[in-house]
């Protein structure tokens, strides 16, 4: 029935030429606003954490609906730090979603972690940037930031650390997380590759009991092939991820910025 | 009739018997304390300069600018108390910023020149306040060239009803000098501050009455007034000094319309032509007391 | 008469009716149930804005014609503003929001020349480059989108920044920026893109491409968009912004246009095969 109903059958009262009919204002109600002030630009991220280590990722397209606005704006930045060059910075923000609200979210947390360290003189730790950025994003509830945030860094103990956010604030610590348009993608692979969902002890008999593989965790080099793995073919079976990944590996040296051609088609 | 002791010159607001404002003559009196500043409106454009005496040794050569950019087609140089020219500046520019916003146009140089000599003025009305320690030389370029009218969709009709009247041209080089009292005049030249007695003296040398025939252009007039400066410089000569100068032009001119600063090369060539003309009259001098 | 003065002088009520102050503001007792309203579409729009960088500077272009809707309103409305000798910026979208916005650039320009004057070499590094504008453009779009007032346009900036490179960036009604070698607005993402990028692939072909290279690809951008964008116009403005300065061309006519290629379309009209 939905089916039918969409198209309009002819009838005796004039009519208009096109499909969508005008919204009658009649009703007395007041006119709504047809303004909406979000759009979705697409491209996906994703962090894993390591003992010593985390890499955080994202591609490197920007697209609205079937068009690639641009193959290059970076969706991973680098919060506190000194000056606009954010040098000796040990903390990365993703943000994926709408740009708009990514950049601004990105301008008010660096700000934040900068006022810390001229007012208390010594770095923010990531845990509570990462309770700071969940006020921001709270704070904002009733007109989100509509983004899908991973923060990364090197916690106290100089153990890898990785939150992620919803659009309102609600976060938690992870291991690995994949955010974005192909988030339903990736993020299975992740299950499966970093917390071994689905693997068992090959050597244990069949059954019921067999025993799930223990997580242990990973060393760089494999992080990051996992990435590059994730990312070739989320471009292989999603248009708006594309063009170049971009990954930031934190450490307790700094951040080390690492970036590769994708496909561009 | 003196001032001191009669109790007329305590307050704004109060005239002495024989109608004077003496607060208004004591900032008078600051003014005349201020660096030379002049101003000469030429065929085809302002040229404005100041002599500034150098407070101190630490301060930096050529920063500190005290000749303001108040619209991009006027400028402003004052003598007397500083931070009261600030305020007027400031003032100024909100005031041709406000014109703009309303008219979408430039502030014409009269109407600024005016309103500023209503707000000076209303400083000598009240018990409450003092009255301006500066006076002001407001020099400005209404533009001749039809102006487009900022943010205008498309450039209207060519002629007819709306359109433009053919050979008539409105603007040009506009010099307007007030005072403390909030009078001001327009003239041709104008001077201010210690040394505009021997300025004014100069000034009135240089053809600047179109009436009189052609008068001196926008570069003679950049040499002129830095000769000036130099001239009035010689009654305080133990005291240090830099010239600073600003012009502007039609849009057709050297600054297009825009107030700005004259170029290095120009203003270094004026100073060396205005020191050589004195060494000139100096020569002068000795051959004479040889004779 | 009446003993109420207040009354005198005015029309009656019981002959008149009572005033009717529906479409007074509601300060002076007009309907108060209305919320406050702003734009919730464009009126009069300009199309496609389109730029391109090269090895020493940008080129820019869009037409000179405002649609009302589907109507031609007016032919010869100038949509390149120039900022200063280091920028320039193309406006797509409403045009009574692109002087709104115009108006604001001038105000700033003149603030910017309150403290500094341009003759002197060491002011020239605080000259605002068309990045520092592209900033300040996207924070005020971003804010106006945030306080549900959107100003109906999409920007193109370009020209230099601070350290005297091409620069071209973009930002729209929402606030969004992005930057590319190529860049193009409204009927031009779909038309101009393809062939900007197919001439500048990459930030590298960029600073390989000559400043006549870039001037014939978006006059050939243009000549297409004219072809195909049934809001736009043959007449159109191009600026080419570089280290000598800002050259803009308000009055360029469309040349040696071809339509050859129109007999060759099959599947609209009237045509029979």
């Amino acid at each position: 029935m939905a089916a039918l109903s969409s198209y309009s059958m002819p009838t005796e009262q004039p009519a208009f030429s096109f499909q969508n009919q005008p919204q009658s204002h009649a009703s007395g109600g007041p006119t709504q606003h047809s303004f909406y002030p979000y759009t979705d630009n697409g491209g996906s991220t994703l962090g894993i954490s390591g003992s010593s280590f985390t890499i955080i990722a994202g591609d490197t397209r920007m697209t609205s609906g079937y068009n690639i606005l641009t193959r290059y704006a970076p969706k991973l930045f680098r919060i506190g730090g000194e000056g606009p060059e954010h040098a000796g910075a040990k903390i990365v923000l993703s943000v994926v979603g709408f740009a708009a609200d990514g950049q601004a979210l990105q301008e008010r947390l660096d700000m934040v972690v900068k006022m810390y360290r001229y007012q208390h003189g010594k770095d923010m730790s990531v845990h509570a940037c990462a309770q700071r950025l969940s006020h921001i994003l709270y704070n904002k509830r009733f007109f989100p930031y509509y983004v899908q945030a991973i923060l990364g860094g090197i916690d106290e103990e100089g153990v890898g650390a990785l939150y992620s956010y919803d659009p309102v604030g609600s976060y938690e610590r992870e291991q690995c997380r994949a955010a974005g348009a192909a988030a339903s993608l990736i993020m299975p692979f992740l299950d499966n590759q970093v917390n071994l969902k689905n693997q068992y002890e090959p050597d244990a008999p069949q059954g019921l009991e067999k025993p799930q593989l223990q997580p242990q965790p990973l060393d760089r080099q494999t992080v990051e092939e996992l990435v590059r793995d994730a990312f070739t073919s989320a471009v292989e079976r999603h248009i708006e991820v594309g063009d170049g990944l971009q990954m930031m590996v934190i450490t307790k040296d700094g951040i080390e910025e690492l970036y590769s051609p994708l496909k561009q088609d | 009739m003196t001032s001191i002791g009669t109790g007329y010159d305590l307050s704004n607001s109060v005239f002495s018997p024989d109608g004077r404002n003496f607060q208004v003559e004591y900032a008078v009196k600051a003014v005349e304390n201020g660096g030379t500043a002049i101003g000469i409106r030429c065929k085809d454009g302002v040229v404005l300069a100041l002599e500034k005496l150098v407070s101190s040794k630490l301060l930096k050569k050529d920063a500190n600018k005290r000749i303001a950019t108040v619209d991009r087609h006027v400028g402003v140089v004052h003598s007397g108390l500083l931070p009261d020219g600030r305020h007027f500046v400031s003032r100024s520019r909100d005031e041709a910023s406000s014109w703009r916003s309303t008219y979408k146009a430039p502030i014409p140089v009269s109407s600024l020149a005016n309103r500023m000599g209503a707000y000076v003025q209303a400083y000598t009305l009240y018990s409450s306040v003092r009255p301006f320690g500066i006076t002001a030389i407001v020099g400005g370029y209404d533009a001749e060239t039809e102006v487009d009218v900022d943010g205008a969709v498309g450039s209207g009709p060519k002629s007819g009803s709306g359109g433009k009247s053919k050979g008539v041209k409105e603007g040009g080089p506009y010099l307007y000098m007030i005072e403390p009292s909030g009078l001001y005049w327009g003239y041709y030249g104008a001077a201010t501050g210690k040394g505009r007695q021997s300025a004014k003296s100069e000034l009135e040398k240089l053809k600047l009455d179109p009436k009189d025939g052609d008068c001196i252009s926008l570069e003679e007039g950049v040499k002129e007034a830095a000769r000036i400066i130099y001239v009035a410089h010689e009654d305080s000569k133990d005291k240090d000094f830099e010239l600073e100068m600003t012009w502007i032009s039609a849009v057709s001119g050297p600054t297009k319309g825009r107030h700005e600063e004259v170029p290095k090369e120009l203003r270094e060539e004026a100073e060396r032509l205005a020191k050589k003309s004195l060494e000139g009259e100096d020569e002068d001098e000795e051959g004479k007391m040889e004779e | 008469m009446n003993h109420n003065p207040q009354a005198w002088g005015r029309p009656r009520d019981d002959v008149y009716g009572a005033y009717n102050s529906q479409y007074l503001p509601q300060h002076h007792g007009g309907p108060s149930a209305h919320p406050t309203t702003h734009t919730q579409s464009p009126i009069v729009t300009g199309t496609s804005v389109i730029a391109i960088k090269y090895s020493t500077g940008v080129v820019i272009a869009a037409d000179n014609l405002a649609s009302y809707g589907s109507l031609a309103r007016f032919t010869d409305v100038k949509r390149l503003k120039p900022f200063n000798r280091k920028a320039v910026v193309g406006f797509g979208g409403d045009v009574s929001d692109m002087q709104y916005l115009d108006r604001l650039l001038s105000s700033l320009d003149v603030q910017e020349n309150y403290s500094h004057n341009n003759d002197d070499p060491e002011d020239t590094k605080a000259l605002m480059s068309a990045k520092n504008l592209h900033t300040y453009l996207a924070k005020v779009m971003y804010k106006r989108r945030s306080d549900f007032n959107p100003l109906w346009n999409s920007l193109l900036i370009c020209g230099l920044d601070e350290k005297n490179k091409p620069f071209l960036a973009t930002a729209d009604l929402l606030g969004t920026t992005y930057s590319a070698p190529t860049l193009a607005t409204g009927f031009g993402a779909h038309l101009a893109q393809p062939l900007l990028r197919k001439a500048v692939p990459d930030e590298e072909a960029s600073q390989k491409l000559d400043k006549e290279t870039a001037v014939e690809v978006v006059r050939e951008c243009m000549k297409v968009l004219f072809y195909r964008d049934a809001r736009s116009m043959n007449e159109y403005s191009i600026a080419v912004v570089d280290e000598k300065g800002v050259e803009l061309k308000e009055k360029e006519k469309l040349e040696n246009q071809s339509w050859a290629f129109a007999d060759q379309i099959r599947g609209y009209g009237t045509q029979t095969v």
